[in-house]
């Protein structure tokens, strides 16, 4: 029975960082219909900045996430100022061939700062709790509780400020938001900084069991558009329950079937979703 | 401040390289090297390149070498192939063909095969450096095997873990070709001496978010010796949640990866406690090894591994064997390679690697190590 109590904490502290890598690109998604394949890139650059505020500056945990949400939220600013807003009366294409360019040249720009060597970053939390046998370190307890406030935060946000609603109102209908008043450049800065300060959010929580190296990005993106396509391009409650639906799939499939076919599992469940709901779980739009 | 420096020195590479381009009109000799220069093995392939580098720039300090009279310097010309065989394949004909390259360095055993079907034809040399023993046992004239072959460690590692740690094996290897062919060598042995294979669930090491669900499907089968190695870095991360997860046993530690560098990630060799593997460099004694440790740490200011050591010599002996031969063909360096070793100063050469078998494979010790008591220990093979 712990087996499996400890394959449902498995899935989800890797559904916890899959939702919060899935969310950044669904909100962008959503509101600018740009698929930003950066966002993988500002994820790596988010463990890269929290590594370099707590190893080169010495600051607290703490202090280093939030260091590094900011200047994340920052990169992702200027990327949408110098890149995609200047793009935006090009063709659709123009905008993905943009994207791949932040994403190469993020990369390169790490590693030839900090190199292509494997990093770690030591957590305050480095206990392990233990249940009668099932066995949760302090840092994945810590990952799953983080995702929580930090979605339930962005919720709070939307609903309950002026400036989150006109992010949803840009979602529901752009021609809407227009008529009403609402200023385009500031809600798509905006949403890039939240998807910035998500992706250096989920980066650093992550850290501490991983290893923060400049192509660390790939594995997640890869995953974070299967779960935005699975919940529905654009929906935030979809990203949330994609990412569990994968973490889950990974999880359980990789310990009952094989790990081998993990992969093959998640995407397996992608392909039947998507012939069931070709549209995604949920509808479009930040509901 | 370290940025800046790094910045820095990347500047200064650049324009030295550009100098050597402007100088190459003349006396130069071309090396080529293709290997991971980006992506997630990016850093061994640049482990790989600073061997090999630090071995062109100590020759050209010193004077480069001569040819027929006429004197050269090494000039190396490396080119990442992301790890994939079809792109070093393509890297490696460029290399011929744009700088008539003599000798390839490849550093895995995927663009290794891949080179080998065009590289006699083509008149160029493979320094190869994977242990996967197929590389020189296919016949191909032109390559040379750099480190010793894996199934060596098979049999010493299967002994030992046997002896000391139990007779069930559970293997928690890599999904990539090298990891593939030592985890199939690994279970023939150990079923063939008589130990059981409780559990067999390899991992992509490489791109895997996480190792905690495959770690615990093999710690269920309850095993007494773990299977696990790929990159030194990711294993530790394996090693670390398998120990999270309450695994007692001890570890057999593919050859990939390095108990100094596993320990690093794995938070300390306690944790590694009865792990085996290969000796690392570091535990060497010996002046040549020392010495090399000495001169790298003060270039790259880190501890060099075994990959670099390797390179480093193989390097130095293809640089000797052009000296010596006086000549750039690759059949001549071929044939002048193992005489270059034996030649060559022991400061060139880290492992005191002295002979090279018929197929083309450097003929070293087979070495085994034991983290016993929170150190690395070189046992004998028996």
């Amino acid at each position: 029975m712990n087996l499996f109590f400890q394959q449902i904490i498995n899935g989800m502290t890797l559904g916890s960082i899959y939702g919060l890598v899935a969310l950044g690109l669904t909100l962008v998604y959503g509101i600018l219909h740009i698929p930003n394949f950066a966002h993988g890139a500002l994820y790596m650059v988010g463990a890269f900045m929290t590594y370099f505020l707590m190893v080169d500056i010495g600051a607290h945990y703490w202090v280093a996430m939030a260091g590094s949400a900011i200047i994340v939220a920052i990169v992702a600013v200027l990327s949408e100022r110098l890149v995609f807003h200047p793009l935006r009366n090009s063709p659709p294409i123009h905008d993905k061939i943009a994207a791949i360019g932040i994403l190469l040249f993020l990369e390169a720009l790490v590693q030839m700062i900090w190199g292509a060597d494997f990093r770690r970053i030591s957590s305050p939390y480095t206990g392990i709790l233990n249940f009668d046998g099932l066995i949760i370190p302090e840092q994945r307890l810590l990952i799953i509780v983080g995702a929580f406030v930090l979605v339930a935060a962005l919720q709070l946000f939307l609903r309950k400020t002026m400036t989150g609603a006109t992010i949803i109102a840009m979602a529901q209908n752009r021609d809407g938001a227009f008529l009403v008043g609402i200023d385009a450049n500031r809600v798509a800065m905006m949403t890039f900084a939240i998807s910035g300060i998500l992706a250096a959010f989920a980066a650093t929580l992550y850290a501490p069991i991983n290893l923060v190296y400049p192509a660390m990005g790939h594995v997640v993106i890869m995953k974070a558009f299967v779960i935005i396509i699975l919940g529905g391009m654009g929906s935030i409650p979809g990203a949330i329950v994609g990412g569990m639906i994968i973490g889950f799939a990974e999880a359980f499939g990789g310990f009952y079937i094989s790990t081998s076919y993990k992969d093959i599992i998640a995407f397996g469940l992608l392909v039947v979703i998507l012939s069931i709901r070709p549209q995604g779980l949920f509808t479009k739009g930040a509901h | 401040m370290k940025t800046l420096r790094k910045l820095g020195s990347a500047i200064a590479v650049a324009t030295v390289s550009m100098g050597m381009t402007a100088g190459a009109l003349a006396e130069e000799v071309n090396i080529g090297f293709t290997g991971p220069l980006s992506g997630g093995a990016a850093l061994y392939g640049e482990n790989v390149l600073s061997g090999i580098k630090m071995a062109a720039e100590e020759v050209n300090a010193a004077g480069g070498i001569d040819i027929d009279g006429t004197n050269y310097t090494v000039n190396l010309i490396a080119l990442d192939d992301g790890y994939s065989p079809a792109q070093a394949a393509t890297n490696a004909k460029r290399l011929k063909k744009e700088s008539g390259v003599s000798a390839v360095f490849v550093p895995h055993s995927g663009g290794i095969f891949a080179l080998q079907d065009f590289n006699e034809k083509d008149d160029f040399l493979i320094m190869a450096y994977t242990s996967v023993p197929s590389v020189t046992q296919k016949g191909n004239e032109l390559t040379l095997r750099i480190p010793p072959t894996f199934d060596g460690y098979v049999t010493a590692f299967t002994d030992y873990a046997m002896k000391h740690d139990g007779k069930k094996l559970g293997m928690g290897g890599a999904t990539h070709e090298y990891a593939k062919i030592w985890a199939g060598m690994m279970k023939k042995q150990w079923t063939a001496e008589g130990g059981e294979v409780v559990a067999d669930n390899p991992m992509d090491y490489n791109k895997s978010a996480d190792f905690y669900t495959g770690v615990s499907r093999i710690i269920s089968e309850a095993p007494d010796v773990m299977f696990v190695g790929g990159a030194s870095e990711p294993t530790g991360l394996v090693v670390q949640q398998a120990r999270q997860l309450g695994f007692q046993g001890s570890f057999i530690v593919m050859d990939q990866a390095k108990l100094d560098e596993v320990a690093e990630v794995a938070g300390g060799l306690e944790m590694m406690e009865g792990a085996i593997g290969v000796v690392p460099l570091s535990v060497y004694e010996t002046k040549p090894a020392q010495d090399f440790i000495k001169r790298y740490k003060a270039k790259y200011s880190k501890m060099p591994g075994s990959e670099a050591a390797y390179n480093y010599l193989a390097m130095h002996a293809l640089i000797e064997a052009m000296d010596k031969q006086n000549t750039t063909e690759a059949k001549a360096l071929r044939a002048g390679v193992p005489e270059a070793l034996k030649s060559m100063d022991d400061s060139k050469n880290p492992y005191e690697v002295k002979e090279v078998d018929a197929g083309g494979g450097f003929i070293t010790e087979t070495t085994l190590a034991v983290v016993e008591d929170g150190k690395i220990v070189q046992k004998p093979i028996e």
